[in-house]
């Protein structure tokens, strides 16, 4: 088959896809936040003795990290709006999803970091005289949070490429705006390439940053 | 002579193992009492009872003249926030030191009066300087434990017990993870805090640190006290046979005297 590559749609459509790689990060940026945030509760519940804490904290991460993405994303947008007492839009639905699975993997490097200290630590400070949060605060998660940063520096690359998946519901981000493109353009060979390269440079220069990262913690011991 | 701290009649079991039965001492100012005991004779739960890093299972508590906890129908009842605040009235030393990686070595002697205690930070520098000056690594104040030698490192956590004013010091097997050249610097430190009055229990293997050192002996077994008192009576003349033979055990392999000069 002879094809004659020709890029030219792809850059008149340059604005449609700075539309696209915007709505990308802030997708990738809000879930990022709110699901490290909400993460650390999660995780200190399921760290918890309390079965009160512990076990809907360990059912909400097993549904999450057992389910595909996309499957979550789409029952957030086709069957959550049914008995949700506030409108749900593709933006809403695909955040929800994305956050909600970020909680969930989170959460679990979180657990495994403090979990990763060594007891004495805790007993140091404890001897010191420190309450709970003071050990927690003050030694065990300044340490933690060293050993998690790769994990979670993973997680924001995995983040990145996922939400490619709210194409699905026409919420407007890189993937979408493509799919749009190519469709009135008959261009996908060009359309899915430009994208593919997009996402690369957007994603490439952190996974370098991760390596470096693991090998000087490595290094470390 | 004031009692610092008087035990009653401390038991502590873990499920169906138990390990206190019985124990009843009392500790006055300035004193130094050396634990002994074969491993699992109870020696380490009972210096961490009294510090609450485990809860006793009956029995009580006193320290400076005040029990510890309440008195409720179904034993003595232990608020957290009281044994916060007992825990910063004693210190502890770990037979792994337990340094905070993550703190230089003035830092990790500053933590405990700038978070526990609420110093000032003028006040929590001159305490880090005056104890680490004490322990002689003064000159290692900006450096992290991971630089430090073991011996050195478990000065600097004896520094860090110290900066909080202890009322009374926990040394569990303070010298059991170090290399045998780097124990002296360790017993020393321990030494002249002895020597100064400072109130110590201490639970050791270091039979000779505890024949120079302590006021008065005691030898667990059974997580009761089989024997006890000074120790040329405990160490030298034993009476009780499990006493002896936990003696001949440590005494099998010796120097002859003149290698000793």
């Amino acid at each position: 088959m002879e094809h004659v590559w020709d890029f030219s749609a792809v850059f008149s459509n340059w604005y449609l896809l700075l539309i696209g790689l915007k709505n990308t990060i802030v997708l990738a940026v809000v879930c990022l936040v709110l699901g490290l945030f909400f993460g650390l509760f999660v995780g200190a519940a399921r760290y918890s003795g309390n079965r009160l804490f512990n076990w809907p904290a360990t059912a909400f991460v097993e549904i999450f990290r057992n389910t595909p993405v996309l499957v979550q994303i789409m029952w957030f947008f086709f069957a959550f709006p049914i008995i949700s007492p506030f409108d749900i839009n593709a933006f809403t639905a695909a955040a929800l999803g994305l956050t909600l699975n970020t909680v969930a993997f989170s959460s679990e490097i979180y657990r495994a970091g403090i979990q990763s200290i060594h007891k004495g630590q805790w007993e140091a400070a404890k001897a010191l005289g420190m309450n709970y949060s003071q050990q927690m605060g003050r030694i065990i998660l300044p340490q933690a949070v060293r050993r998690m940063i790769p994990a979670f520096m993973n997680r924001a690359v995995e983040l990145v490429k996922m939400t490619s998946l709210a194409s699905v519901i026409a919420y407007g981000e890189l993937m979408h705006q493509a799919k749009t493109i190519s469709t009135i353009e008959f261009n996908p060979i060009e359309m899915y390439t430009s994208v593919a390269l997009i996402f690369f440079i957007l994603i490439f220069p952190f996974t370098l940053l991760v390596q470096r990262f693991e090998i000087r913690s490595k290094a470390k011991g | 002579m004031t009692e610092v701290l008087k035990i009653e009649n401390l038991h502590k079991s873990f499920g169906d193992l138990n390990v206190l039965n019985g124990i009843d001492l009392s500790v006055a100012k300035g004193d130094t009492i050396v634990i002994l005991g074969a491993s699992g004779s109870g020696k380490s739960t009972l210096l961490r009872c009294v510090n609450f890093m485990e809860i006793p299972s009956s029995g009580r508590i006193v320290l400076q003249g005040k029990p510890v906890g309440t008195e409720k129908a179904d034993g003595i009842n232990y608020p957290e926030k009281e044994l916060t605040g007992l825990r910063a009235r004693v210190g502890m030393v770990f037979q792994h030191f337990n340094l905070f990686p993550h703190m230089n070595v003035k830092q990790n002697v500053m933590e405990g009066p700038r978070t526990v205690l609420k110093c000032n930070q003028a006040e929590c520098a001159r305490r880090a300087e005056e104890y680490l000056d004490k322990v002689g690594l003064g000159w290692k104040a900006e450096a992290f434990p991971s630089q430090l030698s073991g011996g050195q490192q478990q000065r600097v956590a004896i520094a860090r017990a110290l900066a909080m004013e202890p009322e009374i010091m926990l040394f569990d097997e303070a010298t059991s993870a170090l290399d045998p050249e780097l124990v002296g610097e360790v017993l020393e430190t321990m030494k002249e805090l002895a020597d100064e009055g400072m109130t110590m229990l201490i639970v050791t293997h270091e039979l000779g640190f505890a024949y120079t050192v302590a006021d008065r002996v005691l030898f667990l077994a059974d997580g009761k006290i089989l024997e006890q008192g000074d120790p040329e009576k405990v160490l030298i003349h034993p009476q009780q046979e499990g006493t002896k033979n936990f003696l001949r055990g440590h005494g099998s392999f010796r120097l002859p005297e003149p290698v000793l000069d």
